[in-house]
């Protein structure tokens, strides 16, 4: 906290390294970073070694923190469940959000160039709507999407969850990547147009390789929230088999004594796809956030 | 030289829209797909929100429904359980931003100082963020089941607790608990917002400072404090609005309970439509959320306008 640095006693102002900052920079931080990583990890640890215990030793007296064995019965039974399939919640939340992910990049690569380049009249009406449209909850839509989906028939379908995806990762995606080709100097395509070349080829020759890093980010962002979306999954979907992982977790809890073996089991599945995902890609995604806010 | 031969000039074709329209068009044209995923998602249903909030509509019982006007708005000025929601809701946001943003920024801190593997710790700092909301809640419900969760049992462990606590069913606890919770959650956000403004400061700013004898508080309320300033503010305000509206967490975790002790404003809207199946009644809220958002966004313009003209 900034009180560990007003706490440390004041030492020569001149000093090349004065008692304060070798403090500082000692035990201070290596306690801080332990603390921070148990923090961070800790609950994590604990599910995933709670996921190789066997019944008796989840629910023993006194609790027992490490499993005798790593055995992946919880794992084999979360995966083939005729009630919980996490199989099946796996495939329905990789299709939902990689569908998700193609259509919002496509959308809003072009939203966001023609918002960044062109001056026209209702532009910033445009990126006003797309900015207040990130602040607002899914809650404020659940209500009539969810009787305007059942109206077109579209209950328990991959297409209520994709449309209603929309609503979170467009405006948001469109938000940074307007950003970004913003700092990519017209002169670029303007010479390629000068050359012969449409406006379309010059955005997708010319622009969008340059624009790749902020485009996987936004990519990154709608397949990650995509995936952990809970609201409109529970909402739109009722039969087991139309389920995304987040709703399947939940399906899980609500039935009668919680498996808690089971459930470490499928929340490790639900979680390693995107933490993997993000350990890669995590400079990418890092980078497409931040510079939005550091801009000027 | 070869002679030029004499042309007769003649006028262009002029095409039917001029090009100054044409490109007006493209440019719409590029918005089109956008446009059509924000009016069907979000403006329709809006508007569709605002049309079912002066309904009777209960979906269980559809012989009831009936145009009330505002019956549904005379109806929520009267919930004791809406009020009380929006004190929750304050509370859950102001303690859950005030807690994530000092958590955040000791994390940034220490990230910024140069260590061996400091890429590591800031990728596993980060997990807590980019793992789903409903994941997080069940982790936390686990960790805080009073039988055979692992709090209590440290707490057992170290002393500091002789009888197995309830967190989650104490009406007392069962905030202070789901807020621990979100900290958890939202540190990472503040971690990397922060780090990235701290990556910013250059660095002979701090050597000009030490070289005119401040000492470490004496650079980091000069230095660090101001400059950090803008980032600070639109951080904190996008936390804000977005805290005010997360609902998975405490759906999850509570369901709003025990007695509405955690029920906050976007919970109770959920509630009414999902479990109760109130949808006028739902739609009333929604309208409400709507009207709340709007001007905390336009609140938020304003703070950040104000923020980048300065410096």
């Amino acid at each position: 906290m900034r009180g560990r640095q007003v706490g440390a006693p004041p030492g020569s102002a001149r000093g090349r390294l004065d008692l304060a900052e070798r403090i500082l920079g000692g035990p201070v931080l290596w306690g801080g970073l332990a603390l921070l990583t148990a923090f961070a990890m800790g609950p994590f640890v604990w599910v995933l070694l709670s996921s190789f215990k066997t019944r008796g030793e989840l629910y023993a007296t006194p609790l027992v923190y490490l499993p005798q064995a790593l055995q992946f019965a919880n794992y084999v039974d979360a995966w083939t469940s005729s009630l919980t399939p996490f199989s099946r919640f796996f495939a329905n939340s990789l299709w939902v959000s990689s569908v998700t992910m193609v259509a919002t990049t496509v959308v809003s690569i072009l939203a966001g160039y023609a918002l960044a380049r062109f001056r026209f009249v209702g532009r910033d009406v445009f990126l006003l709507v797309f900015l207040a449209t990130q602040m607002f909850p899914a809650v404020l839509l659940i209500a009539p999407l969810l009787s305007q989906w059942y109206a077109l028939g579209l209950i328990d379908t991959y297409q209520a969850l994709i449309y209603s995806n929309f609503s979170f990762t467009v405006p948001f995606t469109v938000w940074m990547l307007v950003g970004y080709f913003e700092s990519i100097p017209r002169e670029l395509e303007e010479s390629a147009m000068i050359d012969g070349c449409g406006r379309f080829r010059a955005l997708v020759r010319v622009i969008l390789p340059l624009a790749a890093p902020g485009i996987a980010a936004t990519a990154i962002f709608a397949f990650v929230s995509s995936w952990s979306e809970l609201l409109f999954a529970i909402t739109f979907t009722s039969q087991t088999e139309m389920r995304t992982l987040s709703a399947g977790l939940l399906y899980m809890v609500g039935q009668y004594e919680i498996q808690w073996g089971q459930l470490s089991a499928g929340i490790m599945i639900s979680t390693v796809p995107v933490a993997a995902l993000f350990i890669f890609l995590q400079r990418h995604l890092i980078h497409g956030l931040t510079a939005g806010a550091l801009k000027g | 030289m070869p002679q030029p031969t004499a042309t007769l000039a003649a006028p262009l074709a002029r095409p039917l829209v001029s090009l100054r329209t044409r490109r007006l068009l493209a440019g719409y044209a590029y918005l089109v797909p956008a446009a059509l995923c924000l009016l069907a998602t979000v403006v329709f249903p809006i508007l569709k929100a605002i049309h079912m909030s002066l309904y009777n509509h209960i979906l269980i019982k559809p012989q009831e429904y009936r145009f009330i006007g505002l019956g549904n708005y005379l109806r929520l000025v009267q919930d004791e359980v809406f009020w009380l929601s929006l004190w929750n809701s304050g509370v859950w946001v102001f303690g859950s931003v005030l807690l994530q943003f000092l958590g955040g920024f000791a994390a940034a801190l220490l990230l910024h100082q140069a260590f061996q593997g400091r890429a590591l710790v800031r990728t596993v700092t980060l997990l807590p963020w980019v793992v789903p909301g409903v994941v997080v809640a069940l982790v936390w419900e686990f960790l805080y089941q009073p039988n055979y969760g692992l709090i209590n049992d440290v707490l057992f462990r170290l002393g500091w607790l002789h009888e197995r606590v309830a967190w989650l069913s104490d009406p007392g606890l069962a905030m202070p608990a789901v807020i621990a919770t979100n900290v958890w959650r939202g540190v990472p956000f503040f971690a990397i917002m922060l780090l990235a403004g701290l990556q910013a400061i250059p660095g002979d700013l701090y050597e000009a400072a030490r070289v005119d004898g401040a000492s470490v508080v004496g650079r980091f309320r000069h230095v660090t404090l101001p400059l950090l300033r803008p980032i600070i503010v639109v951080a904190t305000a996008t936390r804000i609005i977005w805290t005010f509206n997360y609902a998975d967490l405490i759906f999850v975790m509570t369901n709003g309970g025990p007695a509405n002790a955690t029920q906050i404003t976007s919970t109770y809207t959920l509630v009414k439509a999902y479990s109760d199946l109130d949808f006028g009644y739902a739609a009333t809220l929604s309208v409400v959320l709507l009207v709340i958002m709007l001007t905390f966004t336009i609140g938020y313009l304003r703070v950040t306008r104000g923020v980048e003209s300065v410096g």
